[in-house]
């Protein structure tokens, strides 16, 4: 196996373009090491951790911008995050175990590109997007549009992902993260939901809410048919449980150790309703009733 | 393709050589000859291998050797004084918190960790700092009071 440690985006990209074939980008290394444990080495390993200018948290027009190797304890210990983006905080807080967040980046959870990476779904309600770089200059996707299947994103196999860019979200709005799993440390979520609602100025109609899916799809999804149902209307207890059930019926979930397709869709039901009056509960005062 | 690490561990400057892909656990124990970190999943997952890399506890098994180059890292064999245990160890001992002790040194590492960062920790602290070990044979509540032991004791509490 070769080895390289670039010291710069433009040479990490002309190594990419040399050994795409073979090679694997490692940042963390809390994934890529098992596959090389378990599975096979690559050709070639580019690790990029020594890159400057790739880490850390900060706040510019509107946006919160996080570099690609910031760890995930890096999120979760920015007072800036936990103020701002706290669906963002709470999924951090609740990823595998502080070992793991010391070395895991937000980058390489992304990159991987898996149904249930934590910070995936709370990305996609914060509506925010990728920033790559590839050879020939640098492109930004929503990641709405970014991953394409298990393992598989736009950042392919030449590019990099540099940073991620998140608008921050409308006054008055709130988020949560919930996470179904067996364990409470370590395990990897059966399924995930991330709401992000706001509410009208007067606080009696959902103006704006985003439901993301985690761990129900070939990639982690939105819940656009459930997120129309409610757009426009006040939070009652007949609107929730029909959008719990909708937002089940938009999951496609597979059957495998950790739980039956049917039993997930069962809890993206419940996980939904209670994202749901939690949101409503946090952003109006009022119970859902 | 070798790689040659230049590294710190419990205070000592070390150079050696070892193959890309090897892990920081298996730098340890194969190329160093430090048997104290100890091996169990190799996935991340049981904390048996926990290491403290510039002050933050990590899994070695996976983490790149070749990323422990420049850093400050300590192992379990660092925290006794000649024959004087570790605050941390001492209380795992009083305390009856070692059953099998395959998972102790990996245990111990988090522990002086978190008592690293403060030593009035909450049941929350204590919680998150050993959640990602695992003991199979479940002694946990023993460790939880081993724990606060330590803390006492490091405190001038105890």
């Amino acid at each position: 196996m070769e080895y390289f440690e670039p010291k710069s985006i433009g040479d990490a990209l002309s190594l990419l373009s040399k050994h795409s074939a073979e090679a694997k980008v490692i940042a963390g290394g809390t994934d890529v090491m098992v596959d090389i444990k378990f599975k096979e080495e690559p050709g070639a390993l580019v690790n990029i951790k020594k890159i400057p200018s790739l880490s850390g948290v900060s706040e510019s027009g509107g946006a919160i911008r996080i570099g690609a190797l910031t760890t995930i304890r890096e999120i979760e210990t920015s007072s800036l995050i936990r103020e701002k983006l706290p669906v963002l905080w709470e999924a951090s807080h609740q990823f595998a175990s502080l070992q793991v967040r010391n070395t895991a980046t937000i980058g390489g959870n992304i990159c991987r590109a898996s149904p249930s990476g934590e910070t995936l779904t709370p990305l996609l309600v914060l509506d925010a997007k990728a920033v790559m770089a590839f050879s020939d200059g640098e492109r930004i996707e929503p990641f709405t549009s970014f991953f394409q299947g298990p393992g598989k994103s736009s950042v392919g196999a030449k590019g990099l992902l540099t940073e991620i860019e998140i608008p921050i979200p409308a006054a008055g709005s709130k988020g949560v993260y919930l996470k179904h799993a067996v364990r409470g440390a370590m395990d990897i979520a059966m399924v995930g939901v991330a709401v992000l609602l706001t509410p009208d100025a007067g606080k009696n109609n959902v103006q704006e809410v985003r439901i993301g899916l985690g761990a129900v799809a070939p990639t982690p999804i939105r819940a656009p048919k459930t997120e129309a149902l409610l757009r426009g209307k006040p939070l009652t207890a007949a609107l929730v449980k029909q959008a719990g059930a909708l937002a089940a019926s938009e999951s496609s979930p597979i059957s495998d150790q950790r739980s039956s397709a049917e039993n997930r869709r069962w809890i993206v039901e419940a996980l939904t309703r209670r994202g749901l009056e939690q949101t409503w509960k946090a952003a109006t005062g009022k119970e859902v009733v | 393709m070798s790689v040659t690490i230049t590294t710190t561990i419990n205070g000592q400057s070390v150079s050696a050589s070892a193959e890309a892909s090897t892990s920081l656990l298996e730098f340890l124990r194969d190329t160093l000859e430090m048997k104290g970190s100890k091996l169990c999943c190799n996935t991340g997952e049981c904390g048996a291998c926990t290491v403290i890399y510039n002050g933050k506890p990590i899994n070695s098994c996976v983490t790149l050797a070749a990323d422990a180059s420049g850093a400050q890292i300590t192992t379990i064999e660092g925290l006794a004084d000649g024959e004087k245990l570790h605050p941390v160890q001492q209380a795992f001992i009083d305390t009856g918190a070692v059953q099998c002790g395959y998972c102790t040194p990996g245990y111990i590492m988090s522990v002086k960790a978190l008592l690293d960062r403060t030593t009035k920790p909450t049941a929350a602290d204590i919680e998150e700092a050993v959640s990602g070990n695992i003991c199979r044979c479940t002694g946990y509540n023993k460790i939880v009071d081993a724990i606060q032991l330590a803390a006492d004791r490091i405190a001038g509490r105890a």
